[in-house]
């Protein structure tokens, strides 16, 4: 479904990706594994149109051409991003910005059922509706980010680092949502600090390491890999 | 006297709103500080005057010229003039310089046209020109008809933002711009629509005190100040504290004028400014809504 070819992305002189491809395919939950500034969120950002790759890079979504289209129609070609730090509208309530997530066009008929949808995934969020999102937590907020990207009805849902700064109970609560979005048959691409959690979200993954890709495979020969153990997982190289 | 006052208070502050409210847009969607939003304002107050004055045009009607023309003139100017400073620009700030440059040169070609084609003088019409009586006292029902076109527009312009999808899409632009289009919006076509309505507020404006006021080719940069102070009263961005702002600056400024002296007004509006400016910088009605 989602095609992605010799990616590269620089901010100025600096090189954030070299050669990336990766694919995604119908209804596949895939993690991007990588340390700090291994370059997870420019590939997300590229992906979304939100920043503008090198020339000769591809980027498709079954076949139809996304590379150097602007952000707000890769949207509504299909592909949601919920970004680091989540891009809510924090001045804003929790309704109009589900509201929001349903301004694109794919989606506006199917806003009331997408709605339900999302107050039943998070019903947290129902008694909350009318309250601005500034002043949510951080674990409530993510909730409105998701259910935003939700609202536009995607294909593909890409994810960077949800996780980040929720407590732990909440991160659990953020891990069962995704495991019911993903049984509900939507394509998942997800970049994650807690690499255990997501690699049992995920059906396959990429490892990235200082803007190339070095490593790929199964989630489950991910799991095994003595590098992604000793990176990632807290493990000692022979345990 | 007083309810006479009160009233014309008022219609001075719901001017002051309804101009308040189109600068606002302009600058908290659109992201351009617009120096010549003023000769817009006196543009359509010239063109309410012709129509009236040649033709016999009633004021009211010419609002249907008016608004679409603002909207259209101002949607132009942003894509000829704004558009190519927004694409360069690096930032909030230097986009901030480069639009109030851009626009201070706008306003002299504005009124430099203006006052080669009805010079320097000061104009008015007389229009529905008699008194009504409310709770015993008589007020020009040219005033009256000016307060209830910008209640009626404000009021419009208000429900247009908070409760339709389109409106909240634009105050979202004006929270996060840089989100808008996660959500699929084309911020660069929001802040194109935004500063055209922003645009035809002030035509709006214009025509409604050409009303029951006397204008010259000059009087732009007065109701640019006016609408700015007004804007920074009520909270960047906050149109509910602009229509608050609006009213109460139009009130003080009209009470000080009757009871205390008409050369005071100027300094009570400057006074209630800076007390602002120094206890309660984000506005007497707080953050962006
Ligand atoms: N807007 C930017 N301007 C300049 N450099 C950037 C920018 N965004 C990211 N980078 C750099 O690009 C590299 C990759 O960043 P990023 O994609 O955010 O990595 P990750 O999400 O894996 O931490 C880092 O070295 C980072 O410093
Ligand atoms: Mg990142």
């Amino acid at each position: 479904m989602l095609d992605v070819a010799r990616l590269s992305v620089s901010y100025g002189k600096h090189v954030a990706l070299t050669d990336v491809s990766i694919r995604v395919a119908t209804g596949e939950a895939v993690v991007i594994l990588g340390a700090n500034g291994a370059g997870k969120s420019s590939l997300l950002k590229a992906i979304a149109g939100l920043v503008q790759p090198a020339p000769g890079a591809g980027v498709a979504l079954d076949d139809k051409p996304l590379t150097g289209i602007p952000a707000h129609e890769v949207l509504e070609a299909g592909i949601a991003l919920v970004p680091e730090g989540r891009g809510i509208f924090g001045d804003l309530t929790v309704s109009e910005n589900l509201d929001l997530g349903a301004y694109a066009h794919r989606a506006r008929k199917e806003a009331p059922r997408n709605r339900d949808l999302v107050y039943q995934l998070f019903p947290r969020l129902v008694e909350r509706r009318h309250q601005r999102v500034a002043t949510m937590s951080g674990g409530e907020q993510q909730m409105v980010a998701i259910g935003r990207a939700l609202m536009s009805a995607p294909r593909l849902l890409m994810l960077d680092e949800p996780s980040l700064g929720l407590a732990p109970v909440m991160v659990g609560e953020l891990f069962s949502a995704l495991k019911q979005i993903r049984h509900a048959g939507m394509a998942l691409l997800i970049v994650e600090q807690s690499v255990r959690k997501s690699l049992d979200l995920a059906d396959r993954g990429y490892v990235l390491e200082a803007g190339r890709m070095v490593g790929n495979g199964t989630a489950a020969s991910l799991r095994e890999d003595p590098v992604v153990q000793r990176a990632f997982l807290g493990m000692a190289a022979d345990a | 006297m007083l309810v006479t006052t009160i009233i014309n208070g008022l219609v001075l502050g719901g001017t002051y709103a309804l101009l308040a409210m189109g600068l606002t847009i302009q600058y908290g969607i659109a992201r351009i500080m617009n120096l010549a939003y003023g000769e817009t304002i006196i543009a359509a107050a010239f063109l309410a005057f012709v129509l009236n004055s040649t033709l016999g045009v009633a004021p009211l009607v010419s609002l249907l010229v008016a608004a679409p023309a603002g909207f259209a003139l101002s949607y132009l100017i942003y894509g000829l003039m704004l558009h190519p400073l927004v694409k360069r620009s690096k930032g909030r700030a230097s986009l901030e310089v480069d639009s109030i440059l851009a626009t201070f040169g706008l306003l002299f070609v504005i009124q430099g046209v203006m006052l080669v084609f009805f010079g320097g003088n000061y104009i008015s019409y007389t229009y529905m020109n008699f008194g009504i009586d409310i709770l015993g006292s008589s007020v020009a029902a040219n005033r009256l008809t000016a307060l209830i076109l910008a209640l009626v527009l404000g009021g419009g312009l208000y429900l247009l933002l908070t409760r339709t999808l389109w409106g909240t899409a634009l105050r979202a632009v004006s929270v996060a711009p840089q989100s808008a289009p996660l959500v699929g919006i084309d911020a660069d076509r929001a802040a194109r629509f935004a500063f055209a309505l922003g645009g035809a507020l002030a035509t709006c404006g214009g025509v409604v005190i050409s009303m029951y006021q006397t204008f010259t080719a000059s009087s732009g940069v007065i109701f640019t100040m006016k609408a700015l102070i007004v804007v920074i009263l009520g909270g960047v961005g906050n149109l509910a504290g602009a229509l608050s702002a609006g009213l109460l600056l139009g009130l003080v400024e009209t009470l000080v004028a009757t009871y205390v002296s008409p050369g005071l007004t100027l300094a009570a509006v400057y006074f209630i400014f800076l007390g602002v400016l120094l206890w309660r910088p984000s506005g007497l009605f707080g953050r962006a809504r």
